[in-house]
């Protein structure tokens, strides 16, 4: 039981991660590898309005998340957006640039010290009993709710508003939409806000509940090779690479040995790749045979 | 290039040579015999600056084969050069092997693991190729640290300084000497390999693959050929750097000495030997540049805190201000400088050219 | 046209180097003040950077200044190798506080030019234990087997003659190598001991592991490793309602984390008295560093206690000093903590560690509200 609440849990932080890739992926082709670093910043964006703005958790959640969703704005204005035309290998490298200006200007202001924003908030974390003799913590379980929350809230933004519908327009056939009147820079724009929102949650809920530290981005990386297990454009799949990758992490380290759960993703993706590159649930036209 | 007249060849060889002009013959004799000559004038710090720079440049240069002309993303460039390195360190430690033995040896495990990683590459594209690497960089490295993990004290595996016919390579200028030629056959290999078929065959399959296909150009041949050039030639930097340092540790090859690589390759110019060459040397010796600069500007006193992780970000920001600005790097500049200089005071070639 | 001239001032400047002070004690220190390891390092280089400023501002060590030329090795050996090198000309000692890894790299180097190493704040090698290294000296707090020779008799002290003991360790080898050697010792001495649950540094979730260490029924946990890992294990386990006794050394941020999760299973032992016991040398430190570092004064204390030692030497060796002068007089240094430790540190030809080592046990008291002592010091003979 305690295996099957470490499962959900990772996975539903893999899945806040995830979205993040599978949003940018979807709307403009292009892999974020500073996903990882989004979450960073959101969590020092919470440990700043905590420190600085309001140590009452109803207001700095919202501002930390609302400075997330601003960061990926300016993001894309200031760095993707001058990359429309340039070739996608280009468009990633960026993105790793970016990851690391973005370490580096945390570590500026913040230093290298692991911060815990929980105290601060004068929220407390304690255990919740599971039935079978299992226990969590109490922002594990908001971990696992936001997760299904924002998966909830895109499914139905992404299908039901016209908005949603307008993106998924656009990112199927730019030239279209864009005939049609769809301004797909603001919804390009819209997507890195909403990936950058989903990361700045991963980040709160992991700094509160865990620590924080610049070196949080290698968690991105895990994450990524989750989204391409479950397919890089799909959500639902993302839900369902999620929760493999989390179940093979928890059994390898209980049963096999601790020392595989940092590689225990990347083994998942390598059999992916073999087998159904495109991922469990993603679109196959990227894939060409020789 | 533009020329400021005609130039014409008139025989095959003349064309074919690799140094053509007079200038260029007097070039690369400086080049040599400054380098040669180097050791003599310089401070062990600054000899230990162009060394590190020369291994870097070789990485650079494999990178560059694979990534620039063949246009097969990889983010396991680190993983590479682990699996040299620590080829070198198992076979000295549990064998005491000779490096006429673990050089070849880590070649070897190189051209398989870039036969492995190449493999995947048939099939996956662009995007999913360059993740295929990045996994397996974190299983070299998982295997890497699984062996380390049993060994003692020092984090890492000690390599004694190799003994080649008798000379022991200790010594900083020794190093040094082996490291350049390292570097200049590489860069010498690269050339050609970029000259000859092999690399239009590679330039064809980065353009268009069908294109390639449809003109006979046997595409899973080379690009597993480009996979295993790239992880050989990487191995074996990795090797030589396990003998240079003495020392193998996992550390040493995170992710991020692969993003430094990637980025040799954008700032210096991708698809160019000669900007692989200015990607390694610019992003090595650009802390030190800065360092410097900062010396110069502010003397005396201790560094200040945000200087460091400046110089650690520095890198990464000017990536990012290159691929947005100059997507074409260093060797962009150098041709625009090289034509205004040969053009001057016109700022158009007169004639169409050859080249 | 201006990037171009910036970056040929860039290349020229590379090979343009500042000017050394002629007459001043030079010092080389190689120091993770960025990269991963830099939350642990990068206080010591703050610490060495207000200690010897104070020190020059009040006339310098024999009418001389301490100059130091401080390098960020960001945890590489390959910048490491390139410090070492760069030092060479003309230091007298070079200072390391970075990670493992960085120390092969620099002990070469040191050898190849006779200068002495001096250890301030990373995990001490086994040169400089008996017998010691010529070269090679380490001031650092915690050291392998010394810590669980203390640690494991403290357990079994404090649950009556009998547990089951867990033992956490980070995958790198110090740390593994120490945890076995304190199971083995706590199986000698009679307790139950379950394997030694190794966890790889940068692990998001600690959960599992510490599932492992629930379900194997440990109510004892002694776990030596870098902070980060030692107190992310800890939290893990009280998060899913573990109730046992956690032992672990106290490295820098121990008393702010002591005092963050209040509870009374948490025990951390070490070298260092924390700040929490106000002693007078703990109040000029603070008053020493405000306004100059951005580390709480807590984090500075290796760095300090490194700093104290080298100035003892310094002012032992006199002027002129040269490196092999200075590598002699380090063997024979007995250097007053004034409280930092537990008593002094004394070195000899033979003991580049110390002679005698002392430790003392903190935890959160829920009656004073309160970091406090478990007990005083408790001294172990270095043979």
């Amino acid at each position: 039981m305690q295996a099957v609440a470490g499962v959900v849990v990772l996975a539903s932080l893999y899945v806040l991660l995830g979205v993040g890739y599978v949003l940018v992926y979807r709307a403009s082709r292009v892999l974020n590898l500073a996903q990882g670093d989004l979450m960073m910043v959101g969590g020092y964006a919470l440990f700043a309005t905590v420190t600085t703005v309001s140590a009452s958790p109803f207001i700095a959640v919202p501002l930390a998340l609302a400075v997330g969703a601003a960061v990926g704005v300016l993001v894309y204005a200031l760095l993707m957006r001058p990359m429309a035309g340039h070739p996608v290998f280009a468009a990633v490298l960026v993105t790793v640039s970016l990851g690391i200006l973005l370490r580096v200007a945390v570590v500026l202001v913040y230093t290298d010290q692991t911060r815990y924003p929980l105290p601060a908030m004068d929220f407390s974390n304690p255990p919740v009993r599971l039935p079978g003799g299992a226990a969590v913590s109490a922002l594990d379980v908001v971990t696992v709710a936001s997760a299904a929350a924002l998966l909830g809230g895109l499914f139905a933004f992404l299908r039901l508003s016209r908005l949603g519908i307008r993106m998924r327009a656009a990112a199927e056939r730019p030239l279209l939409a864009a005939q049609r009147g769809i301004d797909f820079h603001a919804l390009f724009a819209l997507s890195w806000a909403l990936a950058s929102f989903a990361g700045a949650l991963a980040g709160v809920l992991y700094a509160s509940n865990v620590r924080l530290d610049p070196s949080l981005g290698i968690l991105g990386l895990k994450a990524f090779a989750v989204a391409l297990v479950g397919g890089l454009d799909s959500l639902g799949g993302l839900v369902a690479g999620a929760l493999i990758v989390a179940t093979v992490e928890v059994l390898t380290i209980r049963h096999v040995n601790p020392l595989l759960s940092d590689v225990s993703p990347f083994l998942c993706l390598l059999l992916m790749l073999l087998v159904r590159p495109w991922g469990l649930w993603g679109t196959r036209e990227e894939l060409e045979r020789v | 290039m533009a020329y400021g007249s005609g130039y014409f060849k008139t025989t095959y060889e003349a064309d074919m040579a690799l140094v053509d002009t007079r200038l260029r013959r007097l070039a690369l004799a400086t080049l040599i015999v400054g380098l040669a000559v180097l050791p003599r004038v310089a401070s062990p710090f600054v000899l230990e600056l162009v060394t590190q720079t020369a291994l870097a440049a070789v990485g650079a240069l494999a990178l560059n084969m694979l990534t620039g002309l063949a246009g097969q993303i990889s983010l396991g460039h680190a993983g590479f050069l682990c699996a040299g390195a620590f080829t070198v360190g198992i076979l000295t430690e549990s064998v005491k092997a000779p490096p006429l033995v673990t050089l070849p040896a880590a070649a070897v495990v190189g051209g398989l693991l870039g036969l492995v990683v190449g493999v995947p590459s048939l099939r996956l594209k662009g995007l999913y190729l360059a993740l295929g690497t990045l996994a397996m960089h974190f299983v070299v490295l998982y295997v890497a640290s699984e062996y380390q993990a049993r060994w003692g004290f020092n984090t890492g595996v000690s390599v004694p300084a190799p003994t080649v016919a008798g000379v022991r390579f200790r010594s900083g200028v020794q190093w040094y000497y082996v490291l350049v030629a390292f570097a200049m056959l590489t860069t010498f290999l690269s050339v050609n390999l970029g000259r000859s078929r092999v690399g239009r065959a590679w330039m064809a399959i980065h353009d268009r693959e069908i294109a390639a296909a449809s003109l006979g150009i046997a595409v899973a041949r080379y690009k597993l050929l480009a996979f295993v050039a790239s992880s050989v030639l990487t191995a074996l930097a990795g090797a030589l750097w396990a003998y240079y340092r003495s020392f193998v540790s996992v550390e040493a090859f995170s992710f991020v000495v692969t993003i430094e690589f990637i980025a040799m390759i954008v700032i210096g110019g991708m698809g160019s030997t000669l900007g692989a060459l200015l990607g390694a040397g610019f992003v090595t010796l650009l802390p030190y540049g800065i360092d410097a600069v900062v010396g110069a500007l502010a003397p005396g006193g201790a560094a200040p805190y945000w200087l460091f992780p400046l110089k650690f970000g520095a890198f990464g920001l000017l990536m990012a201000l290159f691929l947005v600005f100059e997507p074409l790097g260093l060797v962009g500049i150098w041709r625009r400088a090289r034509t205004w200089v040969v053009l001057w005071p016109l700022r158009y070639a007169p004639l169409r050219t050859v080249r | 046209m201006a990037r171009h001239l910036v970056l040929a001032l860039l290349f020229v400047a590379t090979f343009v180097a500042p000017a050394p002070a002629a007459d001043a004690y030079r010092i080389g220190m190689s120091v993770a003040i960025t990269g991963p390891a830099a939350g642990i390092y990068a206080p010591a280089f703050d610490a060495y950077k207000v200690y010897f400023k104070r020190i020059n501002d009040a006339g310098g060590i024999n009418g001389h200044p301490v100059e130091i030329m401080f390098e960020d090795d960001r945890g590489e050996p390959s910048r490491a190798a390139a410090n070492a090198k760069k030092f060479a000309e003309g230091v007298i000692l070079i200072v390391n506080a970075s990670i493992s890894p960085t120390y092969k790299p620099l002990m070469t180097e040191a050898e190849a030019e006779k200068i002495p190493l001096l250890f301030g704040g990373g995990v001490c090698p086994k040169e400089a234990f008996p017998p010691a290294h010529p070269l090679i000296f380490c001031s650092t707090s915690f050291g392998a087997q010394w810590d669980s020779r203390f640690a494991v008799p403290f357990i079994k002290a404090q649950a009556g003659g009998k547990a089951k003991v867990g033992f956490v360790a980070q995958n790198i080898p110090v740390s593994q190598a120490e945890m076995e050697f304190a199971e083995k010792l706590a199986r000698e001495l009679g307790l139950e001991t379950l394997p030694v649950v190794v966890v790889p540094g940068g692990s998001a979730d600690f959960t599992p592991f510490a599932a492992k260490l629930k379900d194997g029924g440990a109510d004892w946990v002694l776990s030596w490793a870098p902070w980060p890992l030692e107190i992310g294990v800890f939290e893990a386990l009280a998060r899913i309602g573990w109730t046992g006794r956690y032992v672990t050394y106290a490295h820098q941020p121990a008393q702010d984390d002591l005092a963050r999760l209040k509870s009374p299973n948490l025990f951390a032992f070490g070298g260092n008295a924390l700040f929490t016991e106000a002693l007078p040398i703990h109040k000029e430190i603070e008053s020493a560093v405000k306004g100059q570092t951005s580390h709480p004064p807590h984090y500075l204390v290796e760095g300090w206690v490194s700093a104290m030692v080298l100035e003892q030497a310094l002012r032992k060796c006199g002027w002129p000093c040269s490196k092999d002068k200075l590598a002699q007089t380090l063997a024979t240094v007995s250097v007053d903590t004034r409280g930092l430790r537990g008593g002094a540190i004394e070195w000899t030809a033979d003991n580049h560690y110390r002679q005698r080592a002392y430790y003392k046990v903190y935890r959160w008291d829920t009656g004073s509200r309160a970091v406090v002592p478990v007990g005083g010091w408790t001294r172990l003979d270095v043979k």
